[in-house]
């Protein structure tokens, strides 16, 4: 008896771990689903069009850089300074933008201007960590202080305003539509692309077992600076997001967002050693960061207590896609 | 004609010789045999031609042509292909990402060619066609396949690198008979269209199945090369023993039989593991045990097991008269079990911290205490290290200031503060000088002469041989052979390491 009952259970956990390894972020997407309902059983209001709207316009930049953290995590590094990347983005295209007049040649002009600085950003972490072999914890928090200096430079207090063509695009309507549609929508091509291409496959490689690379043959440091260089890129694409939200320049304020896209990278299923994990999980990852915090607001916790509510559910959260996602890897 | 040529290729580790002189030639349309004892040099002699390890000296001729070889990837713009003996796959790639990995097809510059990528590892794949087993598929995950299959994803990959010179570093060691047929049609194959191959195995009848010539390592240096048809196993076996090959063991240093009256310290009935099958032995007090055998044949796998840091499935082990099950290393250290393991930078140093904690984790966890007391301890400390004439400066030294060899002797110490019954010691000397290992076998005869069971695994054969009272050989994960008494020659043990299993 006990054999014939224990036969089909092997066979359904296969199952379930085939489905994990083809879709790493299925835990996440649960995730959030759950939390949606969370947020509507407590005010039904926030399921509204007009409040997911919001809280997309909001948490774009956290998705933006959990994704641009998703692609140092593939190579198993770390970048500590993606937020410090993403407010130099931030003041510098304020203040391009200010004294170019604010019409929308100097916006677009600035815009490109800081992908390059993003990139230009990105390439230094890549050789200071991939080429001078620095520890790139220790190493992107030092350059994360660097590029905050340029920053603070650059605006030393927070509040110069964006152009009012910049923000009323960014939290306006195309076609009926919210604009911040258009640019899910455009993340989603672009991820998908990325997806697709030689860099990635070989940055999951490289992250999979560095030695093994090497010996087969791969570009192991060119492959590591490649993937610090798109996630200045993507850092920069995060400071478009935030300056469209918040409308103004602020040197400091990517600072805390760091450690949240490490969270989203993880809270997505991806392995922080390297080799293992997907960009569409840390989106889902970052969703998830923002819908604790609005479920937080919205069950009317004392604001004294909110942080600690948080902090608990990010570690309950945590906890149920460790033990999810433990059986899909090999 | 010579595809390749080595002339005088030396490689050094800080003070260990691993490559004293290499001279290799490999004909177009030739399979080359690499024979050589564990660590005479063979795989660092691969590692240097296909470019993952920089020689210190030496010439390197490809097709008569002297080159330089960078890395692997020059190696590979120079057609150097090669199988890793350890592997070299990516876990979480699919099977046909890592044939192809060094060189993924590309369509408009960025995006990998699927479709050029199932087809090439589809060839492949084919060459193994129906022996490659259930569950092996392209785009399967390459952690999710049975080490037999991995060793042939490797195969494959390094086939596809389509390069004139193939190498593979014992690719056949966890193959089944239809996968090693298989593999050898096709190195025959590959041969008959004028490929170069060097190979690497430890199997006596694959060697005489698929080689050439054969090329013996000894001590770093390659001795002899022979032509395998005019040649037999004991001329291979005796040249790569060396000289004094029938010589038994220095019976003045490891008497023959132990009085075993004091009973024994540890037993072992039919254990089975991860690695190991079957398993039974007996060691009784004051007695060294050798273990012997090629590599990862089991022997520090069931080591761990005894010691609670892997897994048992059936068996029992027994210390003096009373059961001892440890489930963790934790466990079996209260129950006064040692485990000093050969590879310290996982198993034994606390790296980064001074000579005195790690010297004392094992007495803190004996003795459950709680408090440091740097003062008190030192009286415990000081004559554990001086009874191997450890070398400081002072206690408060960070281990990592020490030579490897004085290292392993601040491991070992930190046992000698409480006496265990039983030492497993897990290839000890790996990596260590001459003198220090001297230092240590006195140490260990000493303790056996105390009443201390010891069981010594060691990849170096002069090694059991003069501090082993009986051998036992491994093979395939269980005991294939016990050596007593004036059987315990480095002949004999040779031999036995090479049985075909």
């Amino acid at each position: 008896m006990a054999e014939t009952a224990t036969i089909p259970r092997p066979r359904r956990e296969g199952r379930i771990r085939k489905l994990l390894e083809r879709y790493p972020f299925l835990p996440a997407l649960v995730i959030v689903a759950a939390l949606l309902a969370l947020n509507g059983f407590f005010s039904p209001a926030s399921l509204s069009y007009r409040a997911l709207t919001g809280l997309l316009s909001t948490y774009m930049a956290l998705i933006l850089l959990s994704i641009a953290q998703t692609y140092v995590v593939y190579a198993g590094d770390i970048d500590l300074s993606a937020g410090a990347i993403l407010s130099l983005v931030n003041v510098a295209i304020i203040v391009l933008m200010e004294r170019w007049g604010g019409g929308a040649g100097a916006v677009l002009l600035a815009l490109a201007i800081g992908l390059l600085l993003g990139l230009a950003c990105g390439l230094v972490n890549g050789l200071v960590v991939a080429a001078l072999r620095l520890q790139a914890i220790v190493a992107t928090f030092a350059t994360s202080i660097f590029f905050t200096g340029l920053a603070l430079y650059i605006l030393p207090v927070a509040g110069t305003p964006a152009p009012a063509i910049f923000w009323r695009t960014y939290g306006g309507r195309l076609f009926g539509v919210p604009f911040v549609f258009y640019v899910l929508a455009a993340l989603i091509v672009l991820i998908t692309v990325m997806s697709r291409t030689r860099l990635v496959t070989q940055l999951l490689a490289v992250g999979d077992d560095q030695q093994a690379a090497y010996q087969s043959g791969l570009p192991v440091i060119p492959v590591r600076i490649k993937g610090y260089v798109l996630c200045g890129l993507f850092s920069a694409l995060a400071a478009f997001c935030i300056t469209g939200d918040t409308a103004s320049g602020d040197p400091l304020v990517g600072g805390k967002m760091t450690l949240y896209s490490v969270a989203a990278v993880v809270l997505g299923g991806s392995a922080l050693s390297g080799g293992w994990g997907t960009v569409v999980g840390s989106l889902l990852g970052a969703l998830t960061i923002g819908l604790i915090n609005s479920v937080v607001f919205f069950m009317g916790t004392p604001s004294e207590w909110q942080n600690f509510v948080q902090g608990l559910a990010i570690l309950v959260v945590l906890m149920a896609g460790v033990l999810a996602g433990r059986r899909a890897r090999p | 004609m010579s595809k390749l040529k080595l002339n005088g290729v030396s490689k050094a580790y800080g003070a260990t010789l691993a490559l004293r002189r290499g001279d290799l030639e490999v004909m177009s349309g030739e399979v080359h045999v690499l024979m050589g004892s564990n660590g005479s040099g063979k795989s660092t002699l691969c590692k240097i031609i296909a470019g993952a390890v920089r020689p210190d000296a030496g010439k390197i001729l490809i097709d008569d042509t002297p080159v330089t070889i960078t890395g692997p990837r020059s190696a590979r713009a120079q057609g150097i292909g090669i199988f890793y003996q350890e592997l070299s796959l990516a876990a979480h790639r699919t099977v046909e990402e890592n044939i192809s990995l060094a060189a993924l097809p590309v369509k408009s510059g960025v995006f990998v060619d699927r479709t050029a990528l199932k087809e090439r590892a589809a060839r492949y794949i084919l060459l193994f066609e129906n022996v490659a087993g259930e569950g092996f598929s392209a785009d399967a995950l390459v952690g999710n396949l049975r080490p037999d299959q991995r060793q042939l994803v490797e195969i494959m990959k390094a086939l596809a690198s389509e390069a004139p010179l193939l190498i593979f570093d014992e690719p056949t060691s966890a193959l089944d008979r239809a996968q090693v047929d298989r593999f050898f049609e096709i190195l025959r194959d590959l041969k008959s269209r004028g490929r170069g191959i060097i190979f690497i195995s430890h199997r006596m009848d694959e060697i005489k199945a698929i080689g050439d010539r054969v090329t013996i390592i000894r001590d770093g240096e390659t001795i002899a090369t022979l032509n395998l048809a005019e040649t037999d196993a004991a001329t291979v076996i005796r040249l790569m023993v060396g000289g004094a090959g029938d010589m038994p063991a220095s019976q003045s240093s490891a008497p023959a039989a132990v009085d075993g009256k004091d009973g024994a310290a540890l037993t072992v009935r039919g254990l089975s593991g991860r690695g190991f099958r079957n398993v039974s032995f007996e060691v009784a007090r004051g007695e060294i045990l050798g273990f012997g055998g090629l590599h990862g044949q089991g022997q520090s796998a069931l080591l761990r097991a005894i010691f609670g840091a892997g897994s048992i499935t059936a068996g029992e082990v027994l210390i003096g008269e009373s059961r001892f099950d440890a489930s963790s290393p934790r466990d079996a250290i209260r129950r006064g079990c040692a485990y000093v393991s050969g590879d310290r930078g996982r198993d034994g140093v606390i790296s980064g911290r001074p000579i005195i904690e790690n010297v004392t984790p094992i007495h803190y966890l004996r003795h459950r205490l709680m408090i440091a007391r740097p003062r008190k301890l030192r009286d415990k400390v000081t004559p554990a290290l001086e009874s191997m004439h450890t070398k400081f400066a002072s206690l408060f030294h960070p281990i990592s200031s020490l030579s490897g060899g004085n290292q392993q002797k601040v491991i070992i110490a930190r046992w000698l503060i409480d006496r265990p019954d039983v030492l497993l010691l897990d290839d000890p000397t790996k990596g260590i000088d001459l003198s220090a290992k001297a230092d240590l076998f006195t140490l260990i005869r000493q303790l056996a002469a105390q009443g201390l069971g010891i069981v010594l695994y060691s990849s170096e054969d002069a090694e059991l041989l003069g501090n082993a009272n009986r051998i036992l050989v491994f093979n395939g994960g269980s005991v294939t052979r016990e050596l007593t008494g004036a059987d315990r020659t480095r002949y004999n043990l040779y031999q036995a390491a090479y049985e075909a299993a």
